[in-house]
């Protein structure tokens, strides 16, 4: 993740000249931010599992804590605010000690600790953890939490809850950036699952498959089936960054390729319109890409119910003008109706309404955004 | 009467004052149990996301998802009631047709062992002598021992606005509201060195006074009766014999903070409670001790109960704050503290029973005179609740730096049946044990803490030398690994794993099953994000300190 909420400290009036220590090191701070996007910003490098740079701070994994001066206990840096003149550790002995321990627990209760990167966005960061805090060392051993969900047969989001961690970051980023609430938190301590209304399938909640849990989730918990399915697919994994061609917002996306296949969509996390959002088309349908029924050449049909013919460009435009024409003779002007994709940039739109209502000489005109 | 709909209960509750947690149990008390019709009707009415809503429900240990689950026997395995009997009062139930399950400690530790069902606590130890009864009153003190909450209790009809006010009481109300400043009251308060009951020991002035500072409005009174540390029951009989000390307390720090509203967040293990604390407040309302023009004064002060639903973290404040509000009941981050941010956002006190029920008496006779009950340097009293292998459990008003030992021998009689203390628990169980020296403390903070355990709420339970020390701590880790909320890493996992280990699970080295027992402990303790977690590790840290030999044999055995 590599978006910030709060920026850089700047000259703009309250935060002007407030300064705290960190590890030694005399920074500046903005009034609102908290310790561990100051030490972010100065690279301390403080792991976390529940941080999402969009989300609110929820203090959940506690690998985040730092030792301030004066307090009893370590805080979570993530929820605490940083403070003129306080003065914060961020890797002592100690420090490092409570979080190998505390990667070594969350290794002990799930299935996998290695997934396949192609489960989803975040799907490598637990991993990575246990590999920096060397915890796969197999101590405390016991009961694995969370119960799977292969009965939830949809075709988009994986729930393999063996490998869930309990940071809830599915949940918050359902309800705090999506808006949708499908999802929440069943059952207390050890026994939490992610739950549905009434623990049911996805399909018959309020959830729109828009991919964010997926995404987020640090552990391949949940998992994107479309780009899971092509795992195997032979090669190394290319991302280019482009935009969404679904609608108009203009989400950014990395497209995933091996080869000349596309194989996944990623949401960029610093996409200006979207902030690392998708919609259910923008995450998981590409693969009309490279369908064997997708058309190729223009086609006509010259007959109703006739069949369809492959054609030229010129040959099919000219056909569709004639037809146009010939509808707008015989029934007037306003028994046409136009509607652009949504699909379509601006510039296609603006002729698709210049088109009606100056070559045709009606308003009937709409964008099929609108529904 | 016919049985309300659904879009009655809806419209009796929606506008009230938080009003999730008595919709669901109008729902559960209608049909028996919470059906998804039910769940999809509240969420409609509050306007809910059904799926929080759902998890929320889940969280509590109280809310039936099956029909007739409300009547199902609920009976207590907390430690005590473990030792009285739990298991041959379960399967007496289960004899007489019954489908018992079991529930966390209910608060009756003086009366083992509780069952309930329906919205009824019944106690006894066989399923043909169940009765239930009032709150027994406390064992008057020895030597004339003076007492702060306690000294009006035993007199006959207390719990009513007559009895109450026939002893002089609600004077203290009076002299604030018509003679004294807000600030006057709150320094009375802060010169008595009254400390919160609950457990962590605030100073309750300086509370009063932050959240009388603190902007915004209006501002509000929370009593936290979610008593739910098992061995604690002081609340329970404090509300019940003298719900209008309570209540006094409350209109007290009201007047002083400058809050116009009130909850008393009751845990649902006591539905007579409940009852008392309604009758007691419609008394006083009636009286002009509450609402509008509180004594003909503009003064006002609005007060109601909210029944919890069987979940020990809603006994944390901020817990507390979001089971009120009708979130899931996580703890929240903290700062900002409630002080400033509390209910609804806003500058909010929340005090324990027993702290709010000592401002009137504190106000009447004085601060030196709070002062001068403690014992040496220690201000004021604290109630005890005493139970286990003990001749007279019970609660004991004791005055702050008493010796355990004194209150276990001389004021409650001793260990029955010629045995010896081998342990006693401290705070319920959140203080772990004191064994062997340490149980020549002195009952005040500074004397219990550097032994690594603490005061907190009062709960001292006693365990006699016959007592397998394993066996206890692997059923209190249990009670804590269940009520953990699931917010936090090392409390999630590490209650889990700490029970395991008590229950022949983990390595079976010593070494190694000390070296991760410890680790699990050092880790809790240290970055847990509330008091259960940090508290929670204090019993297997005091097993490995006091007990080496037993988690030796125990070991051993298993291997």
């Amino acid at each position: 993740m590599t978006m910030k909420r709060n920026g850089t400290p700047s000259a703009n009036g309250t935060g002007v000249g407030l300064t705290m220590t960190l590890d030694g090191e005399k920074v500046a701070f903005t009034r609102g931010e908290t310790v561990y996007e100051v030490a972010e910003r100065h690279r301390s490098e403080i792991p976390t599992l529940c941080y999402d740079p969009r989300l609110e701070s929820f203090g959940g994994c506690r690998l985040c804590v730092v030792e301030v001066e004066g307090a009893r206990n370590p805080v979570a840096s993530c929820t605490t605010e940083a403070q003129p003149g306080m003065r914060v550790r961020t890797r002592t002995a100690a420090l490092e000690t409570q979080r190998r321990i505390l990667m070594e627990m969350v290794a002990s209760e799930n299935r996998d600790l290695d997934v396949d990167p192609m489960h989803g966005y975040a799907s490598q960061e637990m991993a990575e953890l246990l590999d920096r805090y060397d915890a796969r060392t197999g101590r405390f051993r016991g009961a694995t939490s969370g119960t799977s969900r292969p009965d939830d047969d949809n075709p988009f989001i994986g729930r393999d809850y063996e490998n869930c961690i309990s940071c809830y970051r599915c949940v918050r980023v359902c309800a705090e950036q999506e808006g949708d609430y499908a999802i929440s938190i069943m059952n207390r301590g050890f026994h939490t699952q992610i739950t549905t209304e009434f623990g049911g399938l996805l399909k018959d909640s309020a959830c729109t498959f828009c991919g964010q849990c997926i995404q987020t989730c640090p552990t391949g918990a949940l998992g994107d089936l479309k780009a899971l399915a092509n795992k195997d697919v032979p090669g190394e994994t290319e991302k280019t960054r482009t935009i969404c061609t679904y609608c108009g917002v203009g989400c950014s996306v990395d497209v995933m390729t091996r080869g000349d296949r596309i194989v996944g969509i990623l949401p960029a996390m610093d996409g200006p319109a979207n902030e690392g959002a998708l919609c259910v088309k923008g995450q998981f349908a590409f693969d009309f890409v490279g369908h064997p029924d997708r058309l190729d050449t223009p086609y006509v049909r010259d007959e109703k119910d006739g069949p369809l013919r492959p054609s030229t460009w010129d040959e099919a435009l000219d056909f569709a003008a004639g037809r146009l024409r010939k509808v707008v003779e015989g029934h007037g002007r306003r028994s046409v109706y136009g509607i652009a994709s949504g699909r379509a940039p601006h510039e296609a739109a603006y002729m698709m309404q210049r088109f009606i209502r100056a070559g045709l000489g009606t308003n009937h005109i709409d964008n099929c955004s609108r529904a | 009467m016919a049985t309300p709909t659904d879009q009655d209960l809806i419209e009796r509750w929606q506008d009230e004052p938080a009003p999730l947690l008595p919709l669901l149990h109008a729902f559960q008390e209608r049909d028996g149990y919470l059906s998804e019709e039910a769940m999809r009707a509240v969420g409609r009415g509050l306007r809910i996301p059904i799926a929080d809503l759902f998890g929320t429900v889940t969280f509590y240990h109280h809310f039936a998802r099956e029909p007739a689950g409300l009547e199902r026997p609920r009976v207590c395995d907390g430690p005590v009631c473990q030792m009285r009997g739990t298991e041959v009062l379960t399967a007496s139930l289960r004899a007489a047709g019954h489908d018992p399950s079991p529930m966390p400690c209910p608060g009756r530790c003086d009366q083992p062992v509780p069952v309930i069902t329906g919205s009824e606590v019944l106690t006894g130890r066989t399923a043909g002598t169940l009765v239930s009864g009032p709150s027994p009153l406390p064992p008057f003190p020895p030597d004339g021992t003076e007492e702060c909450v306690f000294a009006g209790i035993r007199r006959p009809g207390r719990a009513t606005l007559e009895g109450y006010r026939h002893h002089g009481s609600y004077d203290a109300l009076e002299q604030a509201v018509t003679g004294m400043t807000p600030g006057d009251v709150i320094d009375v308060i802060d010169a008595s060195g009254l400390v919160g009951k609950g457990g962590a020991g605030f100073p309750a002035g300086r509370k009063w006074r932050a959240v009388a500072e603190a902007p915004g409005t209006p501002k509000t009174i929370v009593c936290n009766a979610d008593e739910g540390e098992p061995g604690c029951f002081k609340d329970r009989v404090l509300m019940d014999h003298d719900p209008h000390a309570l209540i006094e307390g409350m209109a007290l720090a009201a007047y002083a903070t400058g809050a116009v509203r009130g909850f008393i967040y009751l845990r649902y293990e006591y539905p007579d409670t409940a009852g008392i604390l309604e009758r007691a407040i419609r008394e006083a309302e009636g009286a002009g001790l509450l609402g509008d023009g509180i004594l003909g004064t503009d003064f006002r002060f609005d007060l109601c109960v909210r029944r919890g639903a069987g979940a020990y973290i809603c006994g944390e404040e901020t817990s507390l704050l979001n089971s009120l509000e009708g979130k899931h009941p996580f703890p929240r981050n903290r700062p900002p503290f409630p002080v400033t941010h509390g209910y609804e956002n806003l500058p909010t006190v929340v005090n324990n029973v027993e702290t709010l029920a000592s401002a009137p008496p504190i106000l009447l006779h004085g601060a030196d005179w709070y002062q001068g009950l403690g014992l040496g340097d220690h201000a004021g009293t604290k109630v005890i609740s005493l139970s286990g292998d003990i001749r007279r459990p019970g609660n004991y008003e004791v005055p702050v730096g008493l010796p355990l030992a004194k209150l276990l021998h001389d004021w409650a009689g001793g260990v029955p049946d010629g045995r010896t203390v081998q342990a006693v628990t401290m705070a319920g169980l959140s203080g772990g044990f004191l064994a062997g020296r340490d149980l020549e403390v002195t009952l005040d903070e500074p004397s219990i803490r550097p032994r690594g355990s603490f005061l907190g709420a009062g709960g001292i339970m006693v365990f006699d030398d016959s007592r397998d020390m394993v066996a206890v701590t692997r059923q209190s880790m249990e009670f804590f690994a269940h009520e953990s909320c699931g917010k936090c890493f090392p409390c999630r996992i590490g209650t889990q794993r700490l029970v395991e280990r008590l229950d022949g699970g983990g390595p079976g080295s010593v070494d190694a099953w000390v070296d991760e027992v410890a680790d699990l402990n050092e880790v809790m303790k240290k970055t847990s994000a509330c008091g259960l977690g940090q508290a929670a590790p204090l019993l297997t840290e005091s097993l490995i300190r006091y007990f080496p030999d037993r988690i030796r044999a125990y070991l051993e055995k298993g291997a």
